[in-house]
């Protein structure tokens, strides 16, 4: 399955964020979203998941996204956002719940036995299921970030869109997240198209963590695709310097190193 | 602190939920007794029974019942008090949905003019004598209920005409201009007929004196069908708390469930308004007090409010009707001596919280 945009421009009241992007992403594919702040990764990954309005095409498996019901992109597509509103105070393991949302078929949204062993696998792989019952207000930055990747994941969807995943956590919590997001890569998703390869879409500011993960780069600049690759051939030291702005690969080399 | 400790306890068993529900359903049932009951006249619990028992099953009333106390307490007392419990409950009802819709604490189910809307309709009918023939003796809560919803139809159009995406902030502004000014006209005619304006308050303030059956049968009818639809949107209205972006991303059609939720809750407080008047506060006040002791999710919010605001309303309806026997002080004023210090708590106890 596809999920490809075509001649896509979007932004937020008059001002273009994106500008005519051209993108195909299939399943199965790992791919990082970089760029500097403000190029558009976040508003990017919003218009590949049908969230907000844009001029061109989006679909999914050749579907419009625009068109489509909300719980069946739901069933295709799981975005982890930066960060999250928070207006009442539920514990972790309803927060984590509550992404089943869209695979409920009851009425009242009542959630299957299934529904919560899914939500308990999710947790167990982010190491949040002991902070279960503990409110979403008694968390730290990192931990609340962990709850919300573990709803992302318990969405139960083969696209996955990331937006910092690893901004929050500690350098333990980030190598455990690389080895987990490459592990379930390799998996399958059963969807109501067939069985679908797992796909992830993430934006990150450690290239480390990007390049351990994502074996395909799309750098974005001035809200247009700047280079887009092999994450091998793309990460360069010339590439990084015109996405960036300045001697990246020479600013990597000048940090301490630990022997 | 109870309710962590609450929802900590109820997460792990489900047992607690159980039984606090439980609690909740034997101390509103208690209440609803003490509120037929309480009064210039007294019954003993098995006369009541009695009472019931017989027009229940349409067996002639026993004849150690007084036929009085059958006509105090079945015609009287029993109406006027489930009046007022089906008149909180749905009010409280609407009054969580708004707030978790409106993601505002201090959103209720008068927020979108609903109240003010009824009020400029009684006005219709209690200063200018409006009428429709053959419908003179429903008039006044017809007017009201009909006005009531106008007022938010043409605010949820307004604002998704200015707002295309129907922000929370744009459809709590317009509801609050609109308030103000159909408020406004009905001060102006006010004005005009200043010798009948005493009914008008007297309406405003909100009764259940003289309710009937009929009563509590239309919002019996009105409140089921109400609360399976809000039941039905529980999910969502959870999922919605975390923003209207994620919602969206997690299979929440957002602005079809905003749109429904409030006509329904407005559905309700139109009938609810159009029985007893503008009663404010139980609204605001019992959904926080629910969410204290069992947590935010929707599917036991609902219910409980129901349940909480409806005991709170039978039991104000009392006092309004003892307190000063036999002057009857107006209930709306009760709600909001006992509603007003409770907001103030919840809104300061909220910002230390944040400190």
């Amino acid at each position: 399955m596809e999920l490809l945009l075509k001649n896509v421009s979007a932004g937020y009241g008059s001002e273009k964020v994106l500008r005519d992007i051209d993108l195909s992403i299939s399943d199965g594919e790992t791919v990082f979203i970089g760029g500097r702040n403000g190029t558009g990764k976040t508003t990017l990954l919003r218009v590949m998941s049908g969230l907000m309005e844009y001029e061109g095409s989006v679909t999914i498996g050749g579907n419009d996204i625009s068109k489509m019901k909300r719980k069946s992109v739901a069933r295709l597509i799981a975005l982890m956002p930066q960060a999250s509103e928070m207006y009442f105070q539920y514990t972790c393991f309803q927060t984590v719940l509550l992404g089943r949302f869209a695979r409920s078929k009851n009425v009242f949204g009542s959630f299957t036995h299934e529904d919560r062993e899914a939500a308990k696998t999710a947790m167990e792989i982010c190491g949040v299921y002991e902070y279960r019952d503990r409110l979403l207000n008694e968390l730290s930055g990192g931990q609340l970030q962990r709850v919300l990747l573990a709803r992302t994941f318990a969405q139960g969807t083969p696209f996955v869109l990331l937006d910092e995943p690893g901004s929050n956590l500690d350098i333990k919590y980030r190598a455990e997240l690389c080895d987990y997001l490459c592990k379930w890569a390799q998996g399958k998703t059963s969807t109501p198209y067939g069985e679908l390869k797992n796909t992830v879409v993430a934006v990150f500011h450690d290239l480390g963590q990007a390049r351990s993960v994502c074996g395909r780069t799309v750098f974005l600049k001035d809200g247009k695709v700047f280079a887009d690759g092999p994450s091998s051939k793309v990460i360069t030291p010339e590439c990084l310097e015109s996405v960036y702005d300045f001697d990246v690969a020479g600013y990597i080399d000048r940090q301490v190193i630990i022997h | 602190m109870i309710r962590e400790r609450f929802v900590k306890s109820n997460m792990k068993t489900g047992r607690t939920a159980g039984i606090g529900i439980a609690l909740s359903l034997a101390v509103c049932l208690f209440i609803l007794l003490a509120a037929i009951r309480a009064g210039s006249v007294y019954i003993s619990l098995a006369d009541l029974m009695k009472i019931i028992a017989s027009h229940i099953t349409g067996s002639p009333l026993p004849a150690e019942v007084d036929p009085m106390n059958d006509s105090i307490f079945w015609t009287i007392r029993m109406p006027r008090a489930i009046t007022a419990f089906l008149v909180g409950g749905v009010l409280s009802v609407s009054g969580a949905v708004m707030q978790a819709v409106l993601q505002n604490p201090l959103a209720s189910s008068y927020t979108l003019g609903v109240s003010s809307g009824a009020s400029l309709g009684a006005a219709l009918v209690l200063l200018c004598g409006f009428t429709v023939a053959g419908l003179e003796g429903i008039m006044l809560p017809l007017a009201g209920f009909v006005m009531g919803l106008l007022t938010v139809t043409f605010a949820i159009l307004l604002a998704s005409r200015i707002d295309r995406s129907v922000s929370d902030q744009t459809i709590v502004l317009i509801g609050m201009i609109l308030s103000l000014f159909v408020t406004g006209i009905m001060n102006f005619m006010m004005t005009f007929y200043s010798d009948r304006s005493k009914q008008l308050w007297l309406w405003m303030t909100g009764s259940f004196s003289a309710r009937n059956w009929n009563h509590c049968a239309i919002l019996t009818v009105a409140g089921i069908i109400g609360l399976v639809i809000l039941m039905m949107l529980s999910g969502q209205l959870d999922i919605l708390t975390f923003g209207e972006l994620q919602a969206s991303s997690m299979g929440v059609e957002v602005k079809k469930t905003k749109i429904i939720a409030i006509l329904v809750c407005s559905l309700l407080t139109g009938v609810s308004v159009a029985f007893s008047g503008v009663i404010g506060f139980i609204d605001l006040a019992a959904p926080h007090i629910v969410r204290r002791i069992f947590g935010p999710s929707h599917k036991v919010v609902i219910p409980m409010s129901f349940v909480y605001g409806g005991a709170f309303m039978a039991l104000c309806d009392l006092a309004s009707r003892t307190l000063l026997s036999p002057r009857e002080i107006p209930v709306g004023a009760v709600t909001a001596l006992v509603g007003a210090p409770f907001f103030a708590y919840v809104f300061f106890a909220k910002g230390r919280r944040k400190a």
